[in-house]
């Protein structure tokens, strides 16, 4: 019967006790006691102790227990993370599904996620995936309550909208500065209202009564002077006129009538040059072109070139 | 301008102005209807709390909020989710305890305007000032061994105390049988108690000649009140008899009582009488006493009826009682609540009974509803409902229904406390494993299983059981692990189950699934054999078929070292191992041996074998020799196992035979 290796704990805590090496032996039977065995098995004298050392009292070996692997080995791919991370909190390794690195190492790979302070440091906003953001208006506050947020913006381009000349006309003379004419866009903001769905309601009610009121003809409207052109229209100006004049001047009053087409046809050009120094602005190229259209109208010769 | 052109422009203008103000009137939407402003919502302190909960659904892999959000600290055992929510809850009592002690500490104010439970709770003893406010006021906190000491140290001050106070102080003393109550804001310690406080409540527990009926004696006037408060108490500790003689007293002396009282009497109707007519009998009687008082009944009525009914037996009259009484309770306008349900269900589907399916109409009344909490006895009903569904009906559409109406709104409140939602998801579980395909059950698995519900080891079982008929290997690993962790391994049954589960459905060779058998197989021998603990009054037993089984796997994985292992303890053991594993073990080690030319462990199988008592034995040693060259030491080994016979002519006879010739 071989003898049965205990460490000394067992052996009621005393430490005096010499370890024995022998093969270790389990014992099938379930009621025998491996202890009492053990006395009766040692192969050396026990040493006589008189000086009574402290008794350490028994104390269980500690089984050390088997412990869940993390969570996130466990989540499906498809789950609602914004069930999983409701709110603002510390990072925390096992529930975070993501193979995070931060940190530096002089030697190593950036540290990972478990144990790793600085992730736990710095602010996250796994709180805030696109799933779970419902609202488009970006602040940073302390506080989540913002008066700003009620502004709405809508922006159209014009060209989307059926429009006729006058309906255009119409609307951009009502919308005034709301109208980029770079990129043909007409902005709508309001901010009227307490909340954002009222005011976003107003913008489109805005939108809608503009589009409507600019095809109206208005029977005032008739009243539009040449003051009130939005555009330069040369066949209805002065400048005509006086070319005319000048061009069917002759020193008979009973004139030569000269064919209109005659004139008309030189003054095509003309007409370009005035009403593009009118609706364009004056620049030096469009200043140019007048110059060259004036001296051929009135035939007049560069000094350059007669020398 | 003109001044006459100015007035008719402004006359004009104005015409005009009426004719657009006409027009937008014609336009407006607003015309004729009046602006109605709706009533003001008024919101409670935690309205918006509810609101914001409402946006988050259930996170299916994280425990209970209450316990600490971390691996090591995540309870995966009932012991461990009821040690550690108990654990967290003594802390309470622990600073509770503290502050109680030094109660001098803590007499600043905290906080305004003041808030009682942050402050000690007074102690009452011989030398404190007390009067009858204070006694007023140790009743409305319902402070029962406090209440008490303030009575009696006003009483032997002498100070006299009004009727009213003494009819309060006796309803106290009635409702709570003198005894203190666990507190309310304990609420682990209630969660966990189980039913251990309510199979005490069917034997008489009231206190004759206690303080109840002292108080009742010391009234001048003792009125229906006091008649009610000590019937109703008297009843409740089902102290029939003197509640009886009170009832006949009241009855004698024309005082009137109340509907409670009533309810209270009705619900001993049984202790009352034998014989279910006399009972029934009975029941009218006190139905018409209280008619006569011209008391309508309400639904605590009809569950006192029911109640009685159901603790009647099993006889055939009483199912027609039980039905009667809820028929006309409801012409009567009285709606039933989950409780009168349960004693309906108790009532029908006894066990040694005939089948009935009163569940299936009972779901149909109630499906989709809400429920608050009326009686005490609504929480048995989910229990009851699912327990019939299983083992009564066997019927999983009735249990699918029955969940799902306890999921409605808040009725999950309804489940009662950890052991009767443990039972409530066993019948649950235990139906689906037998009645649903695999799939769907591993989805609830995976969705109740460690959080919601741990299984027990018997239904561990019937899991590992189902998924090896199913021959669905992909799930022993998971479900070896979870053993592992719910600490389950120390059942024979149920690591023999998994273990012949893996023999029997082997899986494909490509896949890493024999990998993680073997490494199954040889961790359950790791720790049942290696690492067990010395200390722990051992009952796993290993069986032969299981250790067979452990050495086929190891073997399909190529591990013969650990086959080795286990042959060495079969044979070591052989006197106290039950059963022999299976010839199949047996049959592949030696040809493994033969492969590996290892004759001696070969010969040591084939030794086993014949001990054993295997037909085959024969065969085998004839592989043997036929296969390997054996030295002549080895040869007479075998020859010594087998027969002499055996090895040298090619047919078998029974080893049995041959050996009998050697003899």
């Amino acid at each position: 019967m071989s003898a049965i290796a205990i460490s000394s704990k067992y052996v009621g805590g005393r430490r005096d006790v010499k370890n024995i090496p022998a093969v270790i032996h389990p014992s099938v039977h379930p009621f025998s006691s491996d202890m009492f065995n053990s006395m009766s098995d040692t192969e050396e004298f026990r040493v006589l102790d008189l000086k009574q050392k402290k008794q350490t009292p028994f104390r269980r070996k500690f089984k050390k227990q088997d412990v869940m692997p993390p969570r996130t080995t466990m989540m499906p791919v498809d789950q609602d993370w914004g069930n999983v991370w409701p709110g603002p909190r510390t990072f925390h390794p096992a529930v975070v599904p993501l193979p995070v690195r931060q940190g530096y190492n002089e030697k190593d790979a950036p540290p990972g996620k478990f144990g790793n302070a600085e992730l736990m440091k710095i602010p996250n906003f796994l709180h805030l995936t696109p799933p779970v953001v419902t609202s488009d208006y970006c602040h940073s506050s302390p506080d989540i309550r913002n008066p700003l947020a009620r502004i709405v913006t809508i922006k159209v381009k014009l060209g989307r909208l059926p429009l006729n000349k006058h309906a255009r006309d119409k609307i951009l003379r009502l919308v005034g500065e709301r109208y980029n004419p770079e990129n043909d866009v007409l902005t709508i903001m309001t901010d009227r209202c307490p909340l954002r769905q009222q005011n976003l309601d107003y913008a489109h009610y805005l939108l809608t009564a503009l589009f409507h009121e600019s095809w109206k003809i208005e029977p005032w409207e008739s009243e539009k002077s040449e003051a009130d052109m939005e555009y330069y229209d040369w066949e209805a100006s002065a400048s005509r006129k006086s070319v005319m004049r000048l061009l069917s001047w002759s020193p008979d009053q009973d004139a030569v009538q000269i064919s209109a087409d005659f004139i008309l046809s030189d003054l095509t050009e003309y007409k370009e040059a005035i009403s593009k120094i009118m609706n364009e602005g004056e620049e030096e190229y469009t200043l140019n072109r007048y110059k060259e259209e004036v001296k051929k109208l009135l035939s007049l010769q560069d000094v350059s070139s007669t020398e | 301008m003109n001044p006459t052109i100015h007035l008719a422009l402004r006359s004009q203008n104005r015409r005009q102005l009426n004719i657009t103000l006409g027009i937008i009137k014609q336009y407006s939407s607003a015309k004729g209807q009046e602006v109605i402003i709706p009533k003001k919502i008024h919101r409670g302190p935690t309205d918006i709390l509810k609101a914001l909960a409402s946006t988050v659904q259930p996170d299916l892999t994280a425990a209970h909020y209450k316990y600490h959000d971390d691996p090591y600290l995540i309870p995966v055992s009932n012991v461990q989710k009821r040690s550690f929510a108990l654990s967290k809850e003594s802390g309470r009592k622990a600073a509770q305890w503290i502050r109680a002690q030094n109660s001098e500490l803590f007499q600043h104010k905290v906080s305004y305007p003041p808030v009682q439970v942050f402050y000690p709770r007074p102690v009452y003893d011989e030398n404190s000032e007390v009067d009858e406010e204070v006694l007023k006021k140790v009743i409305d906190d319902v402070l029962v061994s406090d209440a008490i000491a303030v009575y009696q140290l006003l009483q032997n001050k002498g100070q006299s105390i009004s009727e009213s106070t003494k009819q309060s102080f006796l309803e106290l003393l009635c409702f709570y049988n003198c005894e203190d109550t666990l507190p309310e804001d304990l609420i682990e310690e209630r969660w966990f108690r189980h039913g251990g406080s309510h199979k005490d409540k069917q034997r008489k527990t009231w206190k004759d000649n206690g303080l109840a009926e002292n108080v009742f004696r010391s009234l001048d006037h003792p009125g229906s009140p006091a008649y009610c408060t000590l019937l109703q108490g008297m009843t409740r500790f089902f102290q029939v008899d003197r509640a009886w003689r009170l009832y006949q007293e009241t009855q004698a002396r024309g005082i009137l009582l109340t509907r409670d009282a009533f309810n209270s009497l009705i619900r001993v109707a049984c202790y009352l009488h034998e014989g279910n007519e006399h009972r029934w009998q009975l029941i009218q009687e006190l139905l018409t006493a209280m008619s006569k008082q011209n008391i309508t009944p309400d639904t605590e009525t009809l569950n006192a009826v029911l109640e009685a009914v159901s603790s009647m037996g099993p006889q055939k009259n009483v199912k027609t009682y039980a039905l009667r009484a809820l028929s006309e309770f409801k012409h009567v306008g009285v709606q039933p609540s989950l409780a009168s349900f349960y004693f309906v269900l108790i009532t029908f589907c006894k066990e040694r009974g005939p089948v009935s399916s009163i569940l299936v109409d009972i779901m149909d009344a109630i499906e989709g509803q809400t429920f608050n909490i009326q009686n005490p006895k609504d929480t048995f009903f989910f229990v009851t409902a699912m327990d019939i569904c299983r083992n009564h009906l066997q019927d999983i559409n009735l249990a699918h229904r029955v969940d799902k109406l306890l999921h409605v709104g808040n009725n999950y409140d309804l489940i009662g406390d950890s052991f009767k939602e443990s039972i409530y998801y066993r019948h649950y579980f235990v139906l689906l494993c037998n009645m649903e395909p695999l799939e769907v059950f591993m989805e609830y698995y995976n969705k109740l299983v460690p959080h919601i519900y741990i299984p027990e080891p018997a239904v561990m079982e019937e899991v590992i059981k189902t998924v090896d008929m199913n021959g669905a290997a992909e799930y022993f690993p998971k479900l070896w692990s979870d053993m592992v962790i719910f600490d389950h391994t120390e059942r024979a049954n149920n690591v023999g189950a998994l273990l012949g589960g893996m023999v029997r459905n082997e899986p494909q060779p490509s896949s890493d699934l024999s990998d993680k058998f073997t490494q199954i197989a040889w961790n359950a021998w790791e720790k049942l054999e290696v690492n067990a603990n010395e200390e722990k009054y051992r009952q796993f037993r290993w069986t032969g078929q299981m250790l067979g089984d452990i050495m086929l796997l190891s073997l399909r994985g190529g591990k013969f070292s650990q086959a080795l292992d286990v042959l060495n303890k079969l044979e070591k053991d052989q006197n106290s191992i039950v059963g022999v594993p299976s010839i199949e073990a047996l049959q592949l080690f030696t040809d493994v041996c033969i492969s590996q030319n290892k004759a001696d462990e070969a010969i040591k199988c084939i030794r086993y074998t014949a001990d054993a008592g295997f037909s085959e034995t024969g065969m085998l040693a004839q592989q043997l020799s036929g296969s390997i060259e054996l030295n002549t030491e080895q040869l007479t080994r075998l020859t010594s196992i087998v027969g002499q016979d055996v090895i040298q002519s090619p047919n078998i006879t029974s080893v049995a035979e041959s050996e009998n010739n050697n003899q």
